[in-house]
C-alpha cells in the first residue's frame, strides 16, 4: 500500500513539474538595431502582437544604435554570451554565416510567405540561415525645380549613364556652387555598377578576382569622368567641404542624388522644391542595391523553435507587417505584394513605384568571406582618386594585384 | 620614508595595497595574459572558441614583414613626433597663465577647459572646416602671409599634422590641469630667496618652477608617449585612417583588424608589436629621469 | 625717474598679456560655440558654407526631443550615469591613491616591480582585453550590473601614476614625525598625505568623474536592460537615428557636458586652495 501511495506520489509530483515546466514562458533575447530610435514604438508593438499570439513566449529586446551594433554583436558572440536572435543587415550577414554563426534554420518557417528573391539572399546550398524582415533599396533622386531652371527634361526609367552625364552637365552649368550629381566613389557603389555592365569582383566559383575586367574599368571611367577635370559634375569631398550629400540636396544645390528610400521622410521635410525618383539608370542593364534586414538564430541557442516562432512572425505575421507598412518602416520582404499598394500611394515622391522596379534589378554584395579585408583594400584606392590623375586601369589593376597579394580567396 | 618594518607597517601596507592590486590582476592582468595567448592562435571572433589553432609566431612574421606595417609605424610616430613638444608647451604654458591671477581669470579658466568637454563629433566639424583646404579658417589666415595652405584632410601627407592640430586643442585643458596643480602644490616660499636676488620671471620659471614641477612633468611625457602611441578616437573621426590609408595607427589597425574583420588572433598580436614599442620607450624615459627629475621637496 | 620709466611698459606688458589671452580664448572656444550654437538651429542646415555662428531661426527643438526622446528616458539614464559616476569615482580615486601611498612611501621588496607591472597594464589597448573582460564579467555573473561596471575601476593605474608622482614631492618629515609621536599610517595617510596633495588629488575626482561621466563602449556591451543603461549610451543610440537631425545630437552632447561643467568648478577651488599646511611650519 505505502510502495502505491508514494509511487502515486511522486507521479503527481513529475507531473506537476513537468506542466509547471511546460507553463514556463520561454524568454528569448532579441538583439535589434533598424529600429533604434524613431521606430522604436512600432518594434514593441509588433513585439507586444507576437507576444499576444504567443503568451509562452516572451521577447527580451535589446535595442542598439546602428553604429556600435556589430561591435557589441560581436563581442557577445565571442564572448560566449550571444543573444538568441539577432537583427543583420545583408552586408554583414555573409561575414556571420560563412563562420557559421548562424543556425540552420530549414524546415522551421514557411518559406512561402517571403519573396523569392529575399530567400535566395538568406539560403546556401539548399538550407535557410536567416529570415528576411525588412528591406530598402536606393534610387535616383532629383530636383525637379533644377531641371527646370536648366531646361532638360526629367529622367525615366529608359535613361542610361550617357544620359545623366548629359543632365548633370546641364545643371552644372547653372552656377558655381550647383553640383549635377552625386554618387561616391566606394566599394558599394562600384560592385555594385559593374553589375550593370556585366562585370564583377570575382569570377563565377569565386576562385580568383577578376577586378581590372575591362567591363570595370569602363565602369570607373565613367565616374572619375564625373568628378575630374575643368567642368566636373561631382563635387570631391574637399569640394562638399564636410556638408553630407544630403545637405546638398535638400539645399537645393544638387541635381541628382544616389541615396536610399530612407531619405524619404528627411527629404520631404527639408526640401523646399519638387522632387521625385526613377529607378538608377544602368550600364548595358540596371543594376541597383537591395539592402535588407534578416534576423538569424544563434546556434548556441537553446531555444531555437521559439526563437524561429518569433522571427518568422516578424517577417510575415500580417498584423506585423501591417504595423510596418502604417509606420513607412522600410518595407515587408513577403511574398504578396498586393499588400504594398498602400506603400505606393503616399507622395512625396510621385513615382514610388520605381522602389519596386529597383528589386528587379537587386545586385547581392559578393560572398566574400574576407570582405572586410578586401572593401578595404579597394576603399583605399577608390577614395583617393578623385584627387589624383590615376586612370580607372591603373587604379584597377592595382587593386588587383593587392588583393592577390593579400591571399583573401 | 622610514618606517620600521613592523608587522603592523606590513599589514597597512597590504591594506592600502590590496584593493588597486585585485581590480589590476583580476581586469588587467587577466585579460592582457588571454590576449598573448591570442596571438599565437589562430583565432576569429566569431566562431567557437575550441576552434582556435596554434599558429606559432605566424600573426607577428604576418605583420611585421607585411607592407603596411612601416606604414603604420611611420604615422604612429609622425604623430607623436608633432604631439609631445606641441601638448608640453601648450599644458605648461597654459598652466602658468592660469596660475596668475587677473581679471576675469575664472572665466578664461573654464575657457579654456571648454575643448575637454567638447564632444570629439562637434570638435571634428568645427575641425574639419578650419582646416578645410578651400575654405578653411587655417589656409585663410594663412593667405594673409602668403602662404597657400594644403588640403590637410584630404591630402596624404598634411592629414596628420591636421589631426595633431586638433588633438592639441582638445588635449590641452586636460594636461593644463594636472600642471596647474602642481604649480599651486609649489610653496611660496621657495621663490623668496630668488625674488630677494631680484631674479627675473624667466629665471624663477628655469630655475625653481620647472624643476619643482619636474615629477608631474616626467609623467607628461610617459603618459604622452603611452597614449600617444596608442592614439584612436581622434584619427577615427577626423580621417578615419584616410585618405587612402594615409593616417593608419596602431590602434586603427588593430579594432578593424579585430572587430571588422573578426581577426582576433592578428589583433592581439599587433597589440603585443605596439606594447614592446611603448614598453621600449617608457624605460628609456624612465632610465633618463635621474638626469632630470627632482623629487626633492 | 623709475615710476614713469617703468609704467609705460607695465601697459605695454598687461594690454599684450589680454591680447594674447584674447587670442587663446578665441581659439579654444571656436568648436563649443558652434557645437552650442548649432543645438539651437532647428530644421534648418547645420553644416553651411561659411559657418552660421548665430542661428538664423532659434529654437529649443533640439532639446525638445532629446527630453521626449522615444523608448529611453532623459531623465532616467541621467541618474543611473549620475550614480555610476560617482561610485566608480570614489572606487577609482580611493584605491589608486592608497596604492600610489604605498608606491610612494611605503616601498617594499618588489615593490618597485609592480609599479613597473602597473604602468605596464597601461600599454596594452583595451580593444583587444574587451573580450577578455568580457567573458571574466561573465563568469562572475557580472553582467549587466552596475557591480560589473564599479569593480573594473579598481584598476586604475593612471590614477596611481599620478599620484604617486604628487605624493614623491611631498618631504617625509612630516610624516615620519608625526610617526614617532605615535601616530598610525592610517592616521597619517589621511591627516597628513592627502591635504598635502589636494590639488592633485581634486583634479583626479574631476579626470575619473569625467572618465566614468564619458565612458560609452563599455557600458554599451556589458548593460543589456534598457533601464540601466547610461546617458551617454543613450545619445549615441540616438546618432544612427538622428544623423540628419544634427541640432538634437548637439542638444544632447550640450546637456551632457552640464554635470562635468559642476563638478570641475567645485575641484577647481580646491586646487586652487593649494597646500594648507597649517601648523606644520
Amino acid at each position: 500500500m505505502k510502495k502505491t501511495v508514494t509511487l502515486f506520489l511522486v507521479l503527481v509530483l513529475a507531473l506537476t513539474l513537468t506542466v509547471s515546466a511546460l507553463a514556463e514562458p520561454v524568454t528569448i533575447t532579441y538583439a535589434h538595431f533598424s529600429g533604434a530610435g524613431a521606430q522604436e514604438e512600432t518594434l514593441k508593438k509588433m513585439i507586444a502582437v507576437f507576444e499576444e499570439k504567443n503568451p509562452d513566449i516572451k521577447i527580451d529586446l535589446q535595442i542598439t544604435g546602428y553604429d556600435d551594433y556589430f561591435t557589441k554583436l560581436a563581442t557577445t558572440v565571442g564572448g560566449n554570451n550571444a543573444p538568441d536572435v539577432f537583427e543583420m543587415n545583408m552586408e554583414n550577414y555573409l561575414a556571420y554565416m560563412l563562420r557559421g554563426a548562424c543556425a540552420d534554420l530549414t524546415g522551421m518557417v514557411n518559406a512561402d510567405n517571403y519573396s523569392a528573391g529575399t530567400l535566395e539572399a538568406v539560403s546556401s546550398d539548399g538550407k535557410l540561415y536567416a529570415v528576411p524582415m525588412s528591406f530598402s533599396t536606393c534610387i535616383l533622386i532629383y530636383n525637379k525645380a533644377l531641371f527646370d531652371q536648366a531646361g532638360i527634361a526629367y529622367p525615366n526609367n529608359e535613361w542610361t549613364w550617357a544620359d545623366i552625364q548629359t543632365a548633370a552637365e546641364a545643371i552644372k552649368a547653372l552656377g558655381d556652387d550647383i553640383w549635377g550629381f552625386y554618387q561616391p566613389i566606394s566599394y558599394n557603389e562600384f560592385y555594385k555598377s559593374v553589375k550593370g555592365n556585366g562585370g564583377s569582383l570575382l569570377n563565377d566559383d569565386y576562385t580568383a578576382f577578376t577586378v581590372n575586367s575591362p567591363e570595370n574599368v569602363a565602369v570607373l571611367d565613367a565616374m572619375l569622368k564625373r568628378v575630374r577635370g575643368e567642368n566636373h559634375v561631382q563635387p570631391t569631398a574637399e569640394e562638399m567641404a564636410g556638408r553630407g550629400d544630403w545637405d546638398l540636396f535638400t539645399e537645393g544645390k544638387l541635381g541628382m542624388i544616389i541615396t536610399g528610400i530612407w531619405a524619404f521622410p528627411t527629404f520631404t521635410e527639408k526640401c523646399s522644391f519638387d522632387w521625385d525618383i526613377v529607378v538608377e539608370p544602368g550600364y548595358a542593364t540596371k543594376s541597383t542595391f537591395f539592402f535588407a534586414n534578416v534576423n538569424c538564430v544563434s546556434p548556441s541557442s537553446e531555444k531555437k523553435e521559439a526563437a524561429a516562432k518569433f522571427i518568422d512572425a516578424m517577417g510575415s505575421d500580417p498584423d506585423i507587417v501591417q504595423l510596418r507598412l502604417d509606420a513607412s518602416w522600410e518595407l515587408p520582404t513577403i511574398a504578396d505584394q498586393s499588400k504594398l499598394t498602400q506603400y505606393l500611394e503616399v507622395t512625396p515622391p510621385a513615382n514610388r513605384a520605381a522602389v519596386f522596379d529597383s528589386m528587379d534589378y537587386a545586385a547581392a554584395p559578393p560572398a566574400l568571406k574576407e570582405s572586410g579585408a578586401a572593401s578595404e583594400i579597394i576603399g583605399n584606392v577608390l577614395s583617393t582618386l578623385e584627387m589624383n590623375d590615376i586612370s580607372a586601369q591603373e587604379a584597377l589593376d592595382d587593386i588587383q594585384s593587392q588583393l592577390e597579394d593579400a591571399g583573401l580567396l | 620614508m622610514y618606517i620600521p618594518n613592523t608587522a603592523g607597517k606590513r599589514r597597512a601596507t597590504a591594506v592600502f595595497l590590496l584593493p588597486s592590486m585585485i581590480g589590476v590582476v583580476v581586469f588587467c592582468l587577466l585579460p592582457i595574459l588571454a590576449s598573448a595567448v591570442f596571438s599565437v592562435m589562430d583565432y576569429d571572433l566569431l566562431m567557437p572558441m575550441n576552434t582556435m589553432k596554434y599558429v606559432g609566431f605566424n600573426n607577428f612574421a604576418r605583420i611585421l614583414t607585411g607592407s603596411e606595417f612601416p606604414k603604420v609605424l611611420g604615422h604612429t610616430f609622425t604623430y607623436l613626433i608633432l604631439y609631445l613638444p606641441l601638448i608640453l608647451i601648450t599644458s605648461v604654458g597654459q598652466a602658468l597663465i592660469l596660475n596668475k591671477s587677473f581679471k576675469g581669470h575664472g572665466l578664461f579658466r573654464t575657457i579654456c577647459y571648454t575643448p575637454v568637454i567638447t564632444s570629439w563629433v562637434a570638435a571634428a566639424v568645427v575641425w574639419q572646416w578650419v582646416l578645410s583646404g578651400k575654405y578653411g579658417l587655417l589656409n585663410q589666415m594663412l593667405s594673409t602671409f602668403g602662404i597657400t595652405g594644403p588640403a590637410w584632410l584630404n591630402s596624404k601627407e598634411w592629414a596628420m599634422p591636421g589631426i595633431v592640430l586638433a588633438a592639441v586643442w582638445k588635449d590641452t585643458g586636460y594636461y593644463a590641469l594636472m600642471v596647474l596643480a602642481a604649480l599651486k602644490s609649489i610653496d611660496p616660499s621657495c621663490y623668496e630667496a630668488a625674488d630677494i636676488d631680484g631674479a627675473n620671471g624667466l629665471r624663477k620659471l628655469t630655475r625653481i618652477t620647472l624643476p619643482l614641477i619636474s615629477p608631474t612633468l616626467f609623467l607628461l611625457i610617459v603618459i604622452n608617449i603611452i597614449y600617444g602611441l596608442q592614439v584612436f578616437d581622434s584619427v577615427l573621426i577626423m580621417t578615419n585612417g584616410g585618405p587612402g590609408g594615409a593616417t593608419t595607427v596602431f590602434l586603427e589597425r588593430i579594432y578593424k583588424y579585430a572587430f571588422k574583420q573578426y581577426k582576433m588572433g592578428l589583433a592581439s598580436a599587433y597589440s603585443w608589436i605596439l606594447f614592446a614599442l611603448i614598453l621600449i620607450f617608457t624605460a628609456i624615459q624612465f632610465r633618463l629621469q635621474r638626469k632630470w627629475v627632482n623629487y626633492d621637496a | 625717474m623709475m615710476r614713469n620709466a617703468i609704467a609705460p611698459r607695465k601697459f605695454i606688458r598687461g594690454t599684450l598679456f589680454y591680447l594674447m589671452l584674447i587670442v587663446i580664448i578665441l581659439c579654444t572656444i571656436l568648436p563649443f560655440a558652434w557645437m552650442v550654437s548649432s543645438s539651437f538651429k532647428g530644421s534648418e542646415a547645420i553644416r553651411t558654407i561659411p559657418i552660421r555662428w548665430i542661428p538664423e531661426r532659434p529654437t529649443l527643438e533640439g532639446y525638445e526631443r532629446v527630453f521626449n526622446m522615444q523608448g529611453f528616458s532623459f531623465a532616467r539614464s541621467s541618474l543611473n550615469s549620475l550614480i555610476l559616476a560617482i561610485a566608480c569615482t570614489i572606487v577609482a580615486v580611493g584605491s589608486a591613491t592608497m596604492a600610489a601611498f604605498v608606491f610612494s612611501k611605503l616601498p617594499f621588496k618588489g615593490s618597485g616591480k609592480i609599479f613597473g607591472l602597473y604602468l605596464a597594464t597601461m600599454m596594452i589597448p583595451g580593444t583587444v582585453t574587451m573580450v577578455p573582460n568580457y567573458i571574466i564579467l561573465r563568469t562572475l555573473g557580472l553582467l549587466d550590473t552596475y557591480t560589473g561596471l564599479i569593480l573594473p575601476s579598481l584598476a586604475n593605474a593612471f590614477g596611481v601614476f599620478l599620484m604617486r608622482q604628487s605624493m614623491m614631492s611631498v618631504n617625509d618629515a612630516y610624516m615620519e614625525s608625526a610617526y614617532l609621536d605615535g601616530a598610525s599610517l592610517y592616521r597619517i595617510f589621511f591627516q597628513i598625505m592627502l591635504p598635502m596633495v589636494m590639488p592633485t588629488l581634486s583634479t583626479m575626482i574631476l579626470l575619473s568623474f569625467m572618465g566614468s561621466w564619458n565612458s560609452y563602449l563599455w557600458p554599451l556591451i556589458v548593460l543589456t536592460s534598457t533601464d540601466k543603461q547610461t546617458l551617454q549610451v543613450v545619445l549615441g543610440n540616438m546618432n544612427g537615428m538622428y544623423k540628419n537631425n544634427e541640432h538634437v545630437l548637439m542638444a544632447g552632447a550640450v546637456l551632457t557636458i552640464l554635470p562635468i561643467l559642476v563638478v570641475y568648478l567645485v575641484t577647481q577651488r580646491y586646487v586652487d586652495q593649494g597646500i594648507s599646511l597649517g601648523g606644520l611650519k
